[in-house]
């Protein structure tokens, strides 16, 4: 016992070190009380509860995860570059994963962590549990689908169901238009800084659908890179709770769908017009809840018709976010479905406004008020 | 998007703990006796309090025999007052709690609520 209560000492002391020099006198006191409490267990909780202060305080959770995550990513570019570099042509305009662009994929993804740290458009995280999930998972659900591509580009190579001819100059075009976009976005709102965000906004999403579906498969990888973490950072327009939605749903419309086309599998492609109708339903039934959801969590004090307004967008959000997880899990599952990436943030929209605006006219009852006691909530009242 | 401000019991226990005896320098061990907390839970509290400057800690004088210094705490005049309206507040189940000395089990999400919100 003893000397288990002198090694929580040291690893306290060493783990104020870690502090900034503001919280580190707080790990400091934990241990210099430490001599008051009754030796034994109560002193070994005492300075274990010290170690729990220093790994909230220094965020050494989130670090660990942060590391965790850029080491997945590490190691997914490099097994991806590996398998180009021994299936791949150097370069090659008809395939879509060789060499050269395979390294510009990876330096781009590599690229958009560095950026999402920033304090911008794209980062730093929000606040939210949801919103630091969503935007683990879904860079983690995008370097996947980025090792997908080239595994199947490695094994079918050009065959029937490859990704198809790739235009240099339909790629050129999707870049310039990208870039102008951004730039046009910058100068209006510098220029004319009373113009509708909303407006702006809809500018975005139409030049972000035109690159979609201009772009080769690991552009629109990068492109959901950059878009998960637009919607996850503090400035983003999406409410936690419509990120959550969104996520919850898409999730399993995904999977339903790569069972659907697992299911439906036929050597001559049959089946193949009923398959994709069956997506976009799926993508658009899965919106509807997470629209109804996201309209339902938005609450606020402001005029009646603006609330409305805001929780339909809220909706909207909600669905773009569900049918865009959708398609980047039954992409990553059926690589060959990558139209879905661009198709479902549509149709998922729409559903999700639908709901909405459903949930936006049919809002819910209030609830009793209630705060927190013990841990637990507890009516007012009682 | 407006949320109710709440305090957690155990916040509201460091409070009236430290409450009882305003001008009065107080050091963690003592707190936890009193309140029951854990150190995992009080200190994390008493740090967001001296953040929103309800508390003010500083480290005792001198260099006393046989022990280290220790890290005090008292209300600032700012957080006796906050404190006795969050005390006057407090609903029934979680002012009983606090009036007799003891807590439920520390939860972390319930500080955390004090830190964005405040009292």
């Amino acid at each position: 016992m003893d000397r288990l209560t002198w090694m929580l000492a040291r690893m306290l002391r060493d783990a104020a070190r870690l502090l900034p020099s503001a919280q580190r006198e707080w790990a400091e006191a934990v241990r210099a009380e430490a001599d008051l409490v009754p030796a034994g267990w109560p002193r070994v909780g005492w300075l274990a509860g010290g170690l729990w202060l220093a790994a909230k305080e220094a965020e050494i959770m989130r670090k660990v995860v942060y590391w965790l995550g850029i080491g997945a990513v590490a190691a997914a570019a490099a097994w991806a570059v590996w398998l180009s570099w021994h299936t791949s042509p150097a370069a090659d305009a008809l395939t879509v994963t060789d060499r050269v662009r395979v390294l510009v994929g990876v330096a781009a993804l590599a690229l958009l962590p560095w950026v999402g740290r920033r304090h911008g458009w794209f980062g730093p995280v929000g606040s939210s549990i949801a919103a630091r999930l969503v935007r683990v998972a879904g860079c983690v659900a995008a370097c996947g689908l980025g090792a997908a591509i080239v595994r199947m580009d490695s094994q079918i190579h050009g065959g029937p169901h490859g990704p198809g001819p790739f235009s240099l100059s339909r790629e050129i075009a999707a870049a310039v238009i990208l870039a102008a976009g951004l730039v046009a976005l910058r100068v209006v709102r510098a220029r004319w800084p009373q113009v509708d965000a909303d407006a702006l906004w809809l500018a975005a999403g139409m030049t972000g659908v035109i690159v979609l579906v201009l772009l080769p498969a690991q552009g629109i990888a990068t492109f959901y890179v950059a878009a998960i973490l637009a919607a996850t950072s503090r400035r983003s327009l999406v409410a936690s709770g419509a990120l959550a939605a969104g996520a919850l749903t898409g999730l399993p419309a995904g999977l339903a769908q790569a069972l659907a086309i697992y299911g439906l599998n036929a050597p001559d492609d049959r089946y193949a017009g009923l398959l994709i109708v069956i997506m976009m339903a799926i993508t658009f039934l899965f919106a509807v809840p997470a629209g109804v959801a996201a309209a339902w969590l938005r609450s606020g004090n402001e005029d009646p018709a603006e609330l409305r307004e805001a929780r339909i967008r809220q909706g909207l959000l909600a669905g773009s976010v569900s049918g865009a997880a959708a398609g980047l899990v039954l992409t990553d599952f059926v690589p060959i479905a990558v139209f879905m990436m661009v198709l479902g943030p549509l149709f998922g929209a729409a559903g999700g406004a639908l709901g909405g605006a459903v949930a936006a006219y049919h809002p819910r009852k209030p609830r009793p008020a209630r705060s927190w006691a013990a841990g637990l909530f507890v009516r007012s009242g009682s | 998007m407006s949320r109710r401000a709440a305090i957690s019991a155990q916040t509201l226990a460091v409070l009236a703990a430290l409450a009882a005896e305003p001008s009065g320098w107080r050091h963690g061990y003592d707190l936890a006796r009193e309140t029951g907390l854990k150190s995992g839970t009080l200190y994390p509290i008493l740090v967001r309090l001296a953040d929103r400057e309800i508390v003010e800690a500083c480290w005792e004088d001198g260099e006393p025999a046989g022990r280290p210094r220790r890290h005090l705490y008292r209300l600032t005049s700012g957080g006796l007052a906050a404190a006795m309206a969050a005390l006057a507040e407090a609903p029934a189940p979680a002012a009983r709690t606090v009036s007799a000395g003891r807590t439920a089990p520390g939860r972390g999400a319930a500080p955390r609520r004090l830190a964005r919100e405040g009292p």
